[in-house]
């Protein structure tokens, strides 16, 4: 008991019960479910089975319905599109902005940090203040889109099949940029400045230092970043939930969200484990990428 | 061009992107404060002629905010606070030392961060179920968002705990203390502002959360403001001026303590999320 005591205190017991319990908290409420997820996209499940581990196996049953299904490649070329979209016009508007606020003017750093409110709102308001921007009748958005003579009639953002899936990928943009350009700011200031003065002095020109200097020395914030925003953007619920609902006509439907719908909407449990289960491997292959950007920290 | 001039020029042009960028927030108190008309108005106003304060009383009684409110608050607070009891010292321990098996727990957490909320509320739902949980949702939601954000807190806060000298825990080893005794009052004091801020990060996300709670609270009187601004906003809703001063009232908490804490969040942030 005392060996045991002093084991807690000051010895292996204590580093031991640190990691252990938390670990086991994970891995009973992350790990598990996990698990379960993936048996459940394999068995009949149904409103009444679904407390009972014991179900009939189906194999890829459930998989070669859901791939049957006609929603099924639009919905993962919504998805794929809400990412591409997402992610280039954070990173680009995130980049830009990092790049100015770079050039290190009194005040610079306290209005950079003044962006990230939007990074920090709740995801439902967030939503919520763009659909009332996107609004096609009285809207802001469109009214100064129509000043500035890029549209001549109101856009129907949220309710027309063509701009539904459009109206939440402004809003996820809105809501990364500022993410995107704090953690770009940090890989920028990282970069030793007399680099830039020796490369000034052999005459490089602007363009040229960024494309010679900054990129390069840039590559693994660079290969994090995109990673990290592939898996926030795969996680984003919220605002599908607070602007569009997947609709109209499931034209603005993502993966995530379609998932969520068929288990707690339809109640078709397997079909949405099964939706997961392809969604978890794309989010881990990613997070792979993430580690081995960020591998050289890890090794420390 | 003189240097003061440039940097005036930078900053006026800094302003002017900031006041772009946060112009949404700006239309969500403006169309709060406006009347019926006022809001459906082409041009819209910029500036509402006869601000409706009485709005903000008049919205927070009419939806029961004090409960939503408190219900987000709830929700929260049990969250940060078993995060914080919990990540703390997984974070120490993986921040200390180097083999393989920090790696492969370092690499299990990283990959238990990954996981969408939407796709784990399934299994998650079942498991509460059959274990009873489920009939104290308030914690069912709770310990579901533990388990969701704890890695983001690990790995901010492992950042802190490398940057503490490791010689200062050898001192006080040195001196006699314990190794609980080193860390309780070495190492931690030292660490604290790191893990105040990541604690203050996750009490934004968990303040904001919606998906778990929306799947895992029948009740309306136990639901956080997140899903009760779900539910005002139907989907053919002319209430706008109502709704933005719903998220009005939801969000100002959270900006307010953002812009006090603005450089330790952002320094916080930084020093682990790429990492």
């Amino acid at each position: 008991m005392r060996r045991l005591y002093s084991s807690l205190v000051d010895g292996r017991g204590f580093d031991l019960c640190l990691i252990g319990i938390p670990l086991a908290f994970l891995i009973v409420l992350s790990g598990v479910p996990l698990v379960y997820n993936v048996v459940m996209s394999f068995q009949a499940v149904d409103m009444f089975s679904l407390g009972s581990f014991i179900r009939p196996w189906v194999g890829f049953d459930n998989y070669r319905q859901l791939i049957a299904q006609p929603e099924f490649w639009p919905i993962m070329g919504h998805t794929a599109t809400f990412l591409a979209a997402s992610i280039a016009g954070q990173f680009l508007l995130g980049f830009a902005l990092a790049l100015f606020f770079w050039l290190n003017f009194p005040g610079a750093s306290w209005l950079r940090g003044l962006f990230l409110v939007s990074w920090v709102m709740p995801g439902l308001v967030v939503g919520a203040v763009w659909n009332w921007l996107l609004s096609g009748d009285f809207g802001v958005f469109n009214f100064v889109l129509h000043q500035l003579h890029i549209i001549s009639g109101n856009v129907f953002w949220r309710s027309d099949p063509a701009f539904a899936l459009w109206s939440v990928i402004i809003a996820n943009i809105w809501l990364g940029t500022s993410f995107n350009m704090i953690m770009l700011s940090v890989g920028l200031s990282s970069i030793p400045a007399d680099l830039y003065e020796a490369a000034e002095l052999d005459g490089a020109g602007a363009l040229t230092r960024f494309w010679t200097i900054t990129l390069p020395m840039m590559r693994s914030s660079i290969g994090a970043l995109i990673s990290l925003g592939l898996i926030f953007t795969l996680q984003q619920f919220d605002l599908f939930a607070a602007i569009t609902a997947g609709g109209p006509n499931n034209s603005s439907n993502v993966a995530q969200y379609w998932a969520w719908d068929l288990s707690f909407k339809q109640y078709d449990f397997a079909k949405g484990a099964a939706i997961s289960v392809i969604m978890i491997v794309v989010v881990m292959l990613a997070s792979v990428y993430y580690v081995r950007s960020t591998r050289h920290e890890v090794r420390g | 061009m003189s240097e003061t001039t440039k940097n005036r020029l930078l900053l006026v042009f800094a302003l002017l992107l900031a006041a772009v960028y946060l112009f949404p927030l700006y239309w969500m108190y403006i169309t709060a404060l406006k009347t019926g008309s006022e809001m459906f108005a082409t041009p819209p106003s910029f500036w509402p002629d006869d601000p409706q304060w009485s709005i903000f009383p008049f919205v927070f009684q009419l939806k029961g905010m004090s409960q939503f409110l408190w219900n987000s608050t709830v929700i929260a607070f049990g969250s940060v606070a078993l995060i914080a009891v919990l990540g703390t010292g997984a974070s120490y321990v993986l921040a200390r030392y180097r083999n393989v098996w920090i790696d492969v727990g370092l690499f299990l957490v990283l990959m238990l961060q990954v996981l969408p909320a939407s796709l784990m509320i399934t299994p998650i739902f079942v498991l509460f179920t059959l274990t009873g949980i489920l009939d104290f949702p308030r914690t069912a939601v709770i310990l579901a968002i533990a388990a969701k954000s704890m890695p983001f807190f690990i790995v901010l806060v492992r950042a802190t705990f490398m940057s503490v000298p490791m010689e200062l825990e050898e001192a006080a080893l040195v001196d006699g203390n314990s190794r609980a005794g080193a860390f309780w009052s070495i190492v931690l004091p030292l660490a604290r502002n790191g893990i105040l801020v990541a604690a203050i990060l996750i009490f934004m996300q968990a303040f904001g959360e919606f998906v778990y709670s929306k799947s895992l609270i029948q009740e309306i009187e136990l639901q956080p403001s997140s899903v009760g601004l779900n539910a005002f906003m139907g989907p053919n809703t002319n209430e706008w001026n109502r709704i933005m001063a719903f998220a009005s009232i939801y969000v100002t908490p959270i900006l307010a303590t953002f812009v006090l804490l603005q450089r330790r969040i952002v320094s916080g942030l930084t020093s682990g999320a790429l990492k």
